[in-house]
């Protein structure tokens, strides 16, 4: 029995994985020893099966009392969470019908009354009116800028004007001032000249 | 091959619903099985047949437990293997501990329509399975007469399959030693 590559009563039980048995049917082919062997658990096994089944002297059987049975509310309950599938169609339909329900049940939102037609004329003419107030808004803003900047400008002009002919006429001054002294100087030399003559 | 219109399976779902006659039907595949599994266990008819309603009752009253319909009957045969237990401990003596052994069939020898095998070969037989421990005994009637996988007999006796093809194998070298006197007389 050694000889063989699985035990060789798994092979005879039929407990092998196909391959297995295949490899041991190829084994037994050609080993008388575990041919033998085989015949030995057969011959056991005859052996056993003289002793045959008897029939059950009585039949069992149950009645279908409806006081021992369970309620037709308790049968739908047990079956229905004695079932995976059973309870998961339950799960979608009870989900369909919140779906249904919601959906018949939740506030209808404000439906939008017909658009009235629509005046193109005076929405172009409203349009129009409003584009121009706000061109002349922003005009009137940008000329009143401009006016204030050149008013600031002549301002800044002037100003400079009178301080360079302020300064001009400090430098005449000066000069008339200088051109003064010489003359009462020449003066002052003529006279000696001639006081000395 | 046995074609069933009704599966097994489906004679279950109908059960759990409460429908006493699919259950009845059920029954009807099963209780020859379960009632000579128990009676070579006991060894005693009376004592099978009332186990045997039992575990149908038990069986009834558990069956939404029953996770996979396909393995039904391990299931119901770990439901027997249960009650069958159970009655040996009851039935022991206060502080005894030793090996369960049911007493040996009354009239066992002489099976109703035993036509093809010697009577001589039938109490051999018996007597050779008496000589093994209980839980030998009970893996060779779930392998030889009831045709459970290793896997299946773990389940119902809940023990490892390796612990089973032990059991197995010891008991098959046991009953070859027992039955080789008679086969050598000739009488298989």
């Amino acid at each position: 029995m050694s000889c063989s590559p699985f035990d060789l009563r798994d092979y005879y039980f039929k407990e092998l994985a196909e391959h297995d048995r295949r490899l041991m049917e190829a084994h037994v082919k050609t080993c008388a020893g575990c041919r033998e062997e085989l015949e030995r658990l057969r011959g056991v096994e005859t052996a056993l099966l003289a002793l045959p089944d008897e029939e059950i002297p009585q039949r069992i059987g149950f009645v279908s009392d409806p006081v021992f049975q369970p309620s037709a509310l308790r049968r739908w309950w047990d079956a229905l969470w004695g079932s995976a599938a059973r309870l998961g169609f339950a799960s979608a339909a009870m989900l369909s019908i919140a779906l249904v329900v919601f959906a018949l049940t939740r506030p209808v939102p404000q439906a939008s009354a017909p658009a009235p037609a629509i005046d193109r004329t005076a929405l172009e003419a409203d349009f129009t009116k409003r584009l121009n107030d706000a061109v002349q808004k922003a005009v009137a803003a940008s000329e009143a800028r401009q006016a204030r900047q050149t008013q600031e400008l002549l301002a800044t002009s002037e100003k400079r004007e009178a301080l360079e002919r302020e300064a001009v006429m400090v430098r005449v001054q000066e000069y008339l001032e200088v051109e003064k002294k010489r003359m009462n100087r020449m003066i002052l030399a003529s006279n000696e000249y001639g006081e000395a003559r | 091959m046995i074609f069933r219109a009704v599966e097994d399976a489906d004679l279950i779902r109908k059960a759990r619903r409460g429908e006493v006659e699919a259950y009845n039907l059920l029954i009807s595949r099963w209780e020859r099985r379960v009632y000579n599994y128990l009676l070579r266990i006991v060894a005693n008819r009376e004592d099978a047949l009332d186990l045997s309603q039992d575990v149908f009752l038990k069986a009834y009253q558990n069956l939404r437990k029953l996770d996979d319909p396909a393995r039904f009957g391990p299931w119901l045969y770990r439901i027997a293997h249960n009650e069958a237990y159970s009655l040996f401990r009851k039935r022991r003596p206060e502080g005894e501990t030793a090996e369960l052994q049911p007493e040996t069939l009354e009239g066992e020898a002489t099976p109703g329509g035993n036509a093809v095998f010697p009577i001589e070969l039938t109490l051999a037989v018996s007597n050779a399975l008496h000589k093994l421990s209980a839980d030998q005994r009970e893996t060779i009637i779930l392998k030889i007469y009831q045709g459970f996988k290793f896997e299946e007999i773990a389940e119902i006796v809940a023990c490892p399959v390796s612990t089973v093809k032990s059991r197995l194998y010891t008991a098959l070298d046991l009953l070859k030693a027992e039955l080789a006197p008679v086969k050598a007389r000739g009488v298989s």
